[in-house]
Order: structure tokens, then sequence, then C-alpha cells
């Protein structure tokens, strides 16, 4: 019972400072603006990382093009990405360490997809004090299929990804997606993971103001 | 000492047109004479009407010519430090009838502007001027002197004695533009339109001076005017808002000219367009009055919370030490028409309790220059925050000077101390008289301010404590705009981004009842 | 009244505009509501790179901020739990390698230098705004192996999320240049660190 009142004493005692708040100080602020930038039809020249095959990393280069239907909702219509398999010595290491000789990996060669943009976040920042530069934070989903050295694969991927827009019509974009990958049936596990880290440069087309 | 002379010929042969090669030709014929005398008059007899501040000049001493060349060569190779001593003691100890006199004056005066010692150099430069000992040097002379005037400079020996008293016949066409220009401001200043009109006629149609002189008519004609405004007068202040050889400065204070005719003329709208026009720099904050101005005209374009936004924005530390006792005032009437009545009163309070001790400096009769805020006030505006930064500046290059003690030599730096202690006496008192002068309007100002507020508190407290009647019910809410989908909100966490400052937005349901609502 | 106002507050700016203001710094921001003061931080982490074994640590960390962009992380320790991956377990199952055979990080200690260059905020569906910063750190790291303690540079990038004035959620990403010490070193390695830590901030100020 004790116990009861003390709460009661202190949610009233909250609840009376912010009505006092509220009188002194009634109403909120909001800064509205025009938006900086419009994205209409965005072709994007991209570089990237697939970083997670302790093996090897892919280091790409990928076009793509992203259809922006609304401020929030775009549909990166097709994406198209050639991949270099660096090797990360651990074959070697293995071999001249340990005496293992692991058996041929399977490297991605290139790949395809296709994805859906939603955008709920408009970002705006200030680089030393001095610039203001506006952007944008989406979420990424969609499909892709990976050509392996000796098969092809789907995938399903859901990302997270950035934009800076330094001009109406040109910006950076940086999308990091996870790769869900199918397997065949014929191997130990039924899916394996893909990660890539693109960054690009995203032209605008058809942008208004 | 050829090779230093040719320096010098092809220095002035390279800074110089065509048309100021052949007026020059010309000067000589008719000032030659004239200006020899008045050489002769002002070397041998300064009297009251000579040049102010500068101090008498000690005996003179014997010194070889050749110092010239050799200050010269040191100014032409980037050491302004050490040609500034020779020449000064060129023009100490020689005869202003010497072949190099002025050249000497213009080059003493290039090399103190280069030391940052700018007073200094337009003293110098203001004596070419006057003496007008070689023609060929005028023109160079005026030239800089024109440049000093694009930073806090002494208005009285450069605007008015040099450019407002020359005789303009055999200028170059920049520096008799600029000329004709302050004669027609000073022409207007005391009131004779037909002689202003004169000189501006004179002005290359389509020039930076023309526009200026275009604004400056159209704000006498503004004080004259007795009732109505004529029309056309603020479609020609629009037009210089759009003159692209104005600067953007010049353009936002005609455009705020329109906007605040308009608002006297009750096109709220029209005004709140103007103000639109305003165009700022990237980041730039801009000027409180412009905002507390918007914020009046969407107050009584009914836009309440638009005009509440505005007032948000004075708040921001850039505003902060403005003096605006309208703001608190602005605040209480649109708490007042939302029906909020406590905030309303504390918005009133607000500005006797921030003004307090310059309200009581005013009852009690004191100095008012004595009072912080009234003084920041009647300082940031007008011919007296020019006096202010003028004052500012001799007291910087006052302390510079200090530096060059040893370069400069006793002599020298004895006479620029001298020199820059009479121009700070003198530039205390202009000062202060403008400061007397401007501290009234703005004590005038907090007084009407505080006034309207006691009226304000008084109906507030009424409605306070006015009874409702049965049946009364809330106004339907005024409608806020919603967020459109090109837009972009940012909440408002009291900090402030200096691109969202026009921008904000006030959001506030009213609580007044229908049957006593406004 | 209000013309003779109008009349002499033109007139007089008419003269200024022959004087050219000196330039003055625009800043973006003014009055920030996020400082940073002391912050204590508590995270976790993972090191993902090494094939054979994963690291999964905690660390606490003490920063100094001494302004908005420039801040020291005095020190940071953090104690490491290692998972074998796949690859390890098959060599040590298959091939006969002693779980000694592979060196594994048991704690590290490190301070860094940091850099915050960009502040900025999230508006969420025009109503909440979330404010954050980004920051680039260098410093210094000291590994514990199993038998042997190793140095190492490192880079990274970083970010935060203000929850509070107090209270912020901090994102780190650096990259070890680790110098070889040991007899079965390799050749200079790389140790990436990511790290998730809840920050507390202490004496906050506006």
């Amino acid at each position: 019972m004790q116990r009861a009142l003390l709460v009661l004493w202190v949610s009233v005692a909250a609840i009376s400072q912010a009505q006092v708040a509220d009188l002194e100080n009634p109403g909120s602020v909001s800064a509205i603006q025009e938006r900086p930038f419009r994205m209409k039809h965005e072709l994007d020249l991209s570089f990237g990382v697939l970083p997670i095959d302790a093996f090897y990393v892919g280091l790409y280069g990928q076009v793509g093009y992203t259809a922006h239907f609304s401020d929030t909702v775009a549909w990166q219509i097709g994406r198209a990405a050639y991949n270099y398999a660096a090797q990360t010595g651990l074959r070697k290491e293995l071999e001249t360490r340990y005496g293992v000789i692991p058996t041929a990996q399977d490297e991605v060669q290139f790949f395809l997809g296709s994805d859906l943009i939603w955008t709920p976040l408009h970002l705006k920042f200030a680089v030393l004090n001095r610039w203001v530069l506006h952007g944008e934070v989406f979420l990424i989903t969609g499909a892709t299929v990976f050509k392996f050295t000796n098969s092809f694969r789907p995938a399903v991927n859901v990302g997270l990804g950035a934009r800076v827009v330094l001009t109406p019509n040109v910006g950076f974009r940086l999308d990091v997606t996870d790769n869900v990958v199918i397997q065949a049936s014929s191997t130990a596990a039924p899916v394996m993971n893909v990660m890539a880290t693109t960054l690009s440069l995203a032209i605008n087309f058809g942008a208004a103001e | 000492m050829s090779a230093l002379k040719s320096r010098l010929v092809a220095f002035f042969v390279l800074g110089s047109s065509m048309s100021f090669a052949q007026g020059a030709a010309a000067a000589l014929a008719d000032a030659g004479v004239g200006d020899a005398a008045a050489v002769a008059a002002a070397g041998s007899a300064p009297t009251g009407a000579a040049p102010p501040a500068t101090p008498a000049a000690a005996q003179p001493r014997k010194i070889d010519p050749r110092i010239f060349d050799s200050a010269l060569n040191d100014y032409f190779t980037g050491h302004p430090k050490d040609a500034a001593p020779k020449l000064f003691d060129y023009t100490e100890n020689l005869p202003s009838t010497d072949e190099n006199y002025a050249w000497a004056q213009f080059f003493l005066a290039k090399s103190l502007i280069e030391l940052n010692l700018r007073h200094a150099g337009a003293v110098y430069l203001a004596r070419i001027a006057r003496e007008r000992s070689n023609p060929a040097v005028l023109p160079k002379a005026l030239e800089e002197l024109q440049k000093l005037t694009d930073l806090p400079h002494d208005e009285v020996m450069i605007d008015e004695q040099v450019f407002g008293a020359l005789d303009l016949g055999f200028l170059p066409e920049e520096v008799a533009g600029y000329a004709h220009y302050q004669q027609g401001l000073v022409d207007l200043r005391v009131g004779n339109e037909r002689w202003a009109t004169t000189h501006f006629s004179k002005l290359t149609e389509g020039s930076a001076e023309a526009s200026r002189a275009k604004y400056a008519m159209l704000v006498t004609r503004l004080r004259s005017a007795k009732r109505d405004l004529p029309k056309e007068m603020v479609d020609q202040f629009f037009e210089l808002a759009k003159d692209e050889k104005l600067t953007q400065e010049a353009r936002n204070d005609a455009v705020l000219a329109v906007a605040r005719l308009r608002y006297e003329q009750q096109d709220f709208k029209g005004a709140l367009e103007a103000y639109g026009l305003v165009k700022l720099a990237e980041l730039d904050t801009g000027r409180a009055t412009l905002y507390l101005e918007e914020a009046w005209t969407r107050y009584q374009l009914g836009q309440v919370h638009a005009a509440m936004g505005l007032l948000t924005t004075l708040d921001a530390p850039s505003f902060r030490e403005e003096f605006l006792p309208d703001k608190y005032l602005l605040k209480a009437l649109i708490y007042r028409d939302l029906c909020h009545y406590l905030p309303a009163k504390r918005s009133a309070k607000e500005l006797t309790r921030k003004y307090a001790e310059s309200l009581e400096a005013v009852r009690e009769r004191e100095d008012l220059t004595t009072d912080n805020r009234l003084l920041r006030a009647a300082s940031a505006r007008g011919t007296t925050k020019r006096a202010r930064k003028f004052l500012e500046s001799l007291e910087l290059e006052g302390e510079q000077l200090g530096r060059y003690a040893g370069t400069f030599g006793d002599r020298m730096f004895g006479y620029m101390t001298r020199l820059y202690d009479l121009a700070r006496a003198e530039g205390q008192r202009v000062y202060a008289e403008r400061l007397n002068a401007s501290v009234r309007v703005e004590a005038d100002k907090l007084l009407r301010a505080a006034e309207q507020v006691r009226l304000m508190e008084y109906e507030v407290g009424l409605k306070l404590y006015e009874r409702v009647k049965r049946g009364s019910k809330l106004v339907p809410l005024l409608e806020e705009e919603p967020v459109k989908p090109d837009q972009v909100a940012f909440k408002f966490v009291d900090e402030y981004w200096n691109d969202e400052l026009r921008d904000y937005r006030f959001s506030l349901k009213s609580r007044c009842i229908e049957e006593t609502a406004r | 009244m209000l013309r003779v106002l109008v009349a002499v507050s033109v007139l007089g700016s008419a003269q200024a505009w022959a004087q050219v203001e000196e330039p003055t710094v625009m800043n973006a921001v003014q009055e920030r509501t996020y400082r940073m003061q002391h912050e204590l931080s508590l995270g976790v982490g993972v090191l993902p790179l090494d094939p054979y074994s994963k690291g999964i640590y905690a660390q606490f960390a003490y920063t100094a901020h001494f302004s908005d962009t420039f801040a020291w992380q005095v020190a940071r320790g953090a104690y490491n739990y290692t998972a074998k991956t796949s690859l390890r377990s098959q060599i040590e199952r298959d091939f006969g390698f002693l779980p000694t055979a592979f060196d594994e990080i048991q704690f590290f200690v490190g301070t860094n230098v940091v850099w915050t260059p960009i502040y900025g905020k999230l508006s969420v569906a025009d109503r909440w705004d979330v404010h954050g910063e980004v920051f680039l750190t260098a410093g210094a790291t000291l590994f514990s192996y199993t038998r042997v303690f190793r140095p190492g540079v490192n880079l990274g990038l970083g970010g935060r999320v203000f929850l509070s004035r107090a209270l912020s959620l901090r994102f780190d990403l650096a990259d070890n240049v680790v110098i070889p010490v040991g007899a079965s070193a390799p050749n200079l390695g790389n140790v990436m660190e990511l790290t998730l830590s809840l920050a507390l901030n202490l004496g906050a100020t506006e």
C-alpha cells in the first residue's frame, strides 16, 4: 500500500511538472524545408568487395539502374557485377604451415540482381561545422543470381544503405547487403552467406527540385 | 637609377588607361598653375582648413635624393617596411616642388597600406589630392583612395573633403563616377536635390554608381513625400532590387525597402513576397531585423504559426545580443491570439525582465551610452556603426604601429603616433556624437515596446479571469499545413542549423472559446 | 513616422554599401544539443578476420573529448573469447594438430585519437529526429596472444547515435596492423575489430 502511494505521488509530481513545462513553453517547433533533392532515374557506377570468404576477397565492378517512384519507394530494376577473386593467402598458409591441401573452392565470378528500396529516413549533416550535406538512409531487399566457378546459385539479399547527395544530380551511395545463397542439395550446408559492400557514384537523371 | 626610373615609368603606363593619359595632359594645362599655387600655399601656411589630424612637420634636413630610388627598389622587391621610412625622410626633407615629391608621397602611402596602416596611407593619398603637385600622380592616388572606401575609413577626409570637393574634369571614368556619386550624396544630405541630380546625371548609365544614385534619390523622395507614397516609388525600388550591377547586399536592402513600404501600405502579401526575395549566402544567418519584420508581416496575414517560427529563429545564439524588444511583444500577441494567456503574460514580462537595467537607466535619466544593451544596439546600425568600425580600425592600426617602432626610426614613428592619436581623438568625438543621437532612438524604441507590453499584460490579465459563458465551445482549430511530400521536417531541439533559420514552423493548438475569441 | 524610419534605415545602408564587411566564418550549427565530455563505454565486439578463430570480446573504454571534433580514447581494454571455426576444427580433427598450434588473442589494450568531422541528424517520419556523428580513429593496440604480446597500429571509422545527452550507442570498425613478434609469427597480420558500445557521457554540457 505504501509503495503504491509512493508510486502515485511520484507520478503525479512528474505529470504536474510536465504540465508546468507545457504551460511555460507550449507548442513545438519544426524546421520544414523543401527537399534539396528528388531522385528519379538513378544510374549507379560502383565498385565493391565480397569480404567474407576466408580464401579470397572478391573485388567487383557493378552497374545498376534504379527507378524512384516516390521519395520513399524505389526499384533497383537491375544490377550487374563482375568479380575478381583476390586470393587471401590462406591456401598457401595451409599448405606451408599445416601441410594441408584444401579442395578447390567455388568463387564468385559475376552476379545479377534486382532489389526493392525503401527510404524512410532523410539525413542532414554538417562537415566540420562549415558545410551542410543531405542524404538518406534506406533498406534494401531483393534477389541475386550468383555465378560461381561451377554453378549458378540464387540468393535472397537484405541490406542497409545510405546516400549522400553532392548536387541534385550527383551523389555517393553505400550499400551493405547480405546475400543468403541457396546451396546445391549435395553440399553440407543448405545456405551460405555472401556479404557485399558496394560504393557507388549515383547519377540522377530527370531530377526535380 | 635609370633602371628604377624606367620601372617607375612602366608602373605608371601599365597602370593607367589611355583616357587617363589624355586627361592628364589636359589637366596640366588648366590645373598646373592653380595647383602650383595651391601647393605653395599649402606648403607655406597650414591653416585651420588644412586636412585634419596631421601633426606639424619637423625642421627639414639635408638628405641624398638617391634615397628615393633605394626606397622604390625596396617597395618593388616586396619590402614596404624598408621603403616607408626612406620615403618618409624624402617627403619630410625635400620641397614639394621636387619632381619626385608626389611620387614619394604616393609610394609612402602604398607602403603604409601594405603594412596595414591604412589610415596613415589614406592621409598621404588625401594630401596628394589636395596639393596636386604632380597631376600624373593624382588619378592613381584617387584610385587607391577609392579602394580604401571599401573598408572603414575617415569619411570626412576622404568622401567629403577629397571626392566631395574635387574638380572632376580630368579624372578617369571610374574615379569620376565615384566622385560624382559622392558629391551628389553630399548635396542630397544638405537638401539640394537639384545639384545632386546634376551630378548623378553625369554618371554612366548602367554603372554601379548610377544604380546607387537612383537608390539615394528614391530615399530622399521617400523622406520628403507628404502623405501617400507614389506607387511608382515602390516599383522603382523593386527595379533596383533586380539590378545586377549592385552588390547582393545592396539589392537586399532595396528589396527590404520594398517590403517595408508595402507593409506601410498594408499590402502584407506584397511585403511577404518581397521578404522572400532577400537572398542570403549559404549558411548566412542573415539579419535579425529581416526575421522580425517578416514575423510581423506574417502575423498581420494571420500566419501565426509561421510568425512564431521566425521568432524562434531570433532566439539563436547569433541573434541573442540583438536589441529586439518588439520580439517579446509579438510573441505575447501570438500567445494571446491563441488564448494561451499565461505564456502571453510571461513573454510580455520577459521584455521588462531582460531590459530592466536599460529601462531603469532611461527612467533615471542616466547617461544612456553607459548602458551596455543600448550602447550595443545604437552602435550596430547606420552611421554610428561606421564610426565605431573606423574607430576600432584606428585602434588596431595604432597597436600595429608599435611593431614598426624600430624600423621606422624615432622621427617617423613619433609622427605616425601623433597622427594616429589625433585621428583617434577625432574618431572618438565623431563616434560619441553619433552615438548620443542613435542611443536616444533605441531608448525610444524600448520605451514604446515597454508601454505596449504593459497594455498587453493588462489585457491578458482581464482575459485570464473572464467568465466562460454556458454553451461556449472551442473555436475550430487553425488549420496547420501538413508536411507535403516534397518537404522534409526536422523537429527542433534547441539546436539551430543555419540553413533552417527561415524555415521554422510553430505548432500550437488554440485554446480560445468561440464566443470570446478574436 | 514609419516612413522616416524606413528612409533613415535605407539611407544609412546606402552609405554602407561602399564598405565591405570583413567576412565572418559561417558555422553550420549553432548551439549543438549533443556534446560529449567524459565518455565511458561498455561494448561487445567481434574479431572476424582470422580464418581459424573468431573472437568475441567485451570492451571497456574511457574517452576524453576536448572539443566537438577532437577526442582521445585514453584507454580501452577488452577480453576476448575465441570460438573455433569449422576450418580449424577440421584441421585439428583430420590432421591431428593440437589447439596450441593456433595463436589466439586473449585480451588487448589500446589507446586512440578520435577525430569527429561529421555531426548530423536523421528525420524519422517527419516527426522525430535522431542525432549522430561519424568519426575516424587512429591509435595503437597491444594484443596478448597465447604465448606472446604483439603491438599493432590501428586505423578505424565509427559512428555514434545519441539516445540522450547522456547516453549514446557507438559503433567502431578498426583494422589493426599487427607487428610480428615471436618465432611463430606470420608476416604483418590484420586484426579487424567490430565493436558496438553503450556510451555514458559524463559532464555533458550544452
